[in-house]
């Protein structure tokens, strides 16, 4: 791991937060197409703020301020709050989108209960887990780096190999039902893929940011290409790209790292949808002048 | 209950009140996300009037976040109006990006004590009472000045436009046909509930935002069957939310807004639950006791 970050041209520090903003980029850009585009963006949005009791909780029993205790915890809170989400549409009457805001407040509600009891506890550093809601991309360590090398090659790898079953799900449900694919444990599957990119995200950006990270490189690719395997790759790349821009710009400029990465996708994300060279708006522009010449 | 504790459920209540009849209408038009984005968006307007007045004085802070939570919808709007992007991913690309500036202008310019992220994100709430303006020689909190005409207004707004705005939530294309301006009301619900939307981030704090726009609204939609009953139940819930959870608040020694916010998740679990017809654990005795009668039969 060490000689990977020696191999980068930067001061020791600031190469781990360059490779750890690259792997995290690229693992919440590869895996945000498959959310997008089953029209679930503000899935993401609703699991990010499902960590946060999941942190709490996990800094509960604990006791300690364990990177690997508070992602399992977040883990597990995210998945939780995804299946909620999942159960509400399916109990009826509720629309999605409602049943996004209400668990979005109900994790939300419930983790800043449990952090104002910890934080009364007295034993807790209550800004570690402050730091949070807004991320914390300089404080990344090399054990980090290595967490999200190793679980988040483990999820792109499992998105890689399934791409498949995945595409057939995404685009055409009702087919893939019919062909016999297990459309639920294909649910299952994305939502804890989904959870993966969640989870080792919102350490980087922050609970309320994390969600651009998985929708705004998804966008971007969209626009540039016709098939699913190369929106994959192309968001994952721009999701690297913007990650690794915005840490050193940051850096640089002494702004939060978060909101500089979100503002540099959305950049590339609204620069696709502009000029894009088939579907964007300006090339559409062009070809509809072309033929009103004619 | 004694005056501080009055003054803070009052404020939760008015708030409740103009967010639950909002978000009736938002919830059933499938816009709830809408409230989230807002709520998020409108930090950097705060952040400019701060940086231009150099106060925070309710009513420019109102007028300016307003101003940047509208800009933020017609935004949205041009991007799902594109065709490249869906709705619910214009929604996820707009509103971080405009927090992000809101975040970045507080760090760069603002930072210290006039602005302060943690309490605009968790709500300050418990201090209602505390900031007061004098008028006429009596101490009247700030919070109620402005959420007590924000819930007078939106009540007004919600009698008046009534026909407008329950004909094309319920039925879009029969408003048209007969001419009821469906998208007016669509504009001055957008509107209203962003205005709201500044008022309740200011004076709650972001967490209750969502939580007193979504979450009454979709439990009183498990409950009634018209659209009036609805709102009143919405309304309801919002003010039991408001008197429980400040009670559990202060035994519990909680977060005042998170306790508050949390109530109007239960009230949604006990209807999910509960309610006659279309709760969970009714259907299933329902569906028992059809059973028993059906073996009774036979």
């Amino acid at each position: 791991m060490d000689r990977l970050i020696g191999l980068v041209p930067l001061p020791y520090p600031l190469a781990v937060v360059a490779v750890g903003t690259a792997v995290l980029g690229f693992v919440a850009g590869t895996l945000g197409p498959f959310a997008v585009l089953r029209g679930r963006s503000m899935f993401g949005d609703a699991m990010s703020h499902g960590t946060l009791p999941g942190v709490v909780v996990a800094f509960m029993v604990s006791g300690v301020k364990d990177p690997v205790a508070s992602l399992v915890g977040a883990a597990v809170f995210a998945g939780l709050a995804a299946l909620l989400m999942i159960g509400l549409e399916r109990a009826g009457r509720t629309p999605p989108d409602a049943a996004i805001g209400i668990v979005l407040s109900a994790s939300f509600t419930v983790g800043i209960v449990l952090l104002t009891r910890v934080s009364q506890g007295g034993d807790a550093d209550q800004s570690g887990l402050d730091a949070y809601l807004f991320g914390q991309a300089a404080g990344l360590v090399v054990r980090d780096v290595e967490l999200a090398l190793w679980l988040g090659g483990l999820a792109v790898l499992a998105a890689v190999a399934a791409l498949r079953l995945l595409r057939s799900a995404t685009f055409d449900p009702q087919f893939a039902a019919v062909a016999g694919v297990p459309t639920w444990a294909v649910d299952v599957a994305s939502t804890v893929l989904l959870a993966v990119a969640v989870v080792l995200g919102v350490r980087t950006v922050g609970v309320i940011l994390m969600v651009a990270m998985l929708v705004a490189p998804a966008v971007a690719a969209r626009q540039l290409t016709t098939r699913l395997s190369g929106m994959v790759a192309l968001s994952g790349v721009i999701g690297a790209v913007t990650g690794v821009a915005g840490a050193l710009l940051a850096g640089r400029t002494e702004l939060p790292t978060g909101p500089v990465i979100v503002l540099l996708a959305t950049a590339a994300a609204l620069a696709s949808i502009l000029f894009a060279p088939r579907r964007g708006v300006v090339a559409r522009l062009l070809r509809r002048r072309a033929a009103a010449a004619l | 209950m004694n005056t501080d504790a009055l003054v803070v459920v009052l404020t939760a209540g008015l708030l409740a009140t103009a967010c639950g009849l909002l978000g009736g209408f938002l919830v059933l038009r499938r816009q709830s996300l809408m409230s989230d984005a807002v709520s998020h968006a409108v930090l950097p307007g705060i952040v400019l009037v701060f940086l231009l007045t150099g106060s925070r004085a309710a009513l420019p802070t109102i007028l300016g976040a307003t101003a940047v939570g509208v800009a933020c919808v017609l935004g949205f709007e041009a991007l799902r109006r594109t065709g490249l992007v869906r709705s619910d991913a214009a929604i996820a690309l707009t509103f971080p990006a405009l927090f992000s500036l809101g975040v970045i202008g507080v760090s760069r310019f603002a930072s210290g004590a006039h602005l302060d992220l943690d309490t605009a994100i968790y709500g300050e709430i418990t201090f209602a009472p505390l900031r007061t303006v004098a008028m006429g020689g009596l101490d009247v909190p700030r919070s109620l000045l402005v959420t007590g005409p924000a819930a007078v207004l939106t009540v007004l707004l919600v009698v008046l436009l009534w026909r407008p705005l329950q004909t094309s939530t319920l039925d879009p294309q029969f408003a048209e046909i007969v001419g009821l301006r469906g998208r007016l009301a669509q504009r001055v619900l957008l509107v209203a509930s962003t205005a709201v939307a500044v008022v309740a981030f200011d004076n709650v704090g972001a967490v209750l935002v969502v939580a007193f726009f979504v979450v009454p609204a979709a439990a009183a939609h498990l409950l009634a069957s018209r659209l009036g009953t609805m709102l009143i139940l919405a309304v309801t819930i919002g003010w039991v939310s408001a008197v429980v959870g400040h009670w559990a608040a202060v035994r519990l020694d909680s977060s005042m807004s998170g306790t508050i916010g949390l109530a109007t998740v239960v009230c949604f679990a006990l209807a999910r639950l509960l309610a006659p017809r279309r709760g969970l654990l009714w259907r299933r005795s329902l569906k028992a006791r059809t059973a028993l009668s059906l073996r009774r039969m036979q």
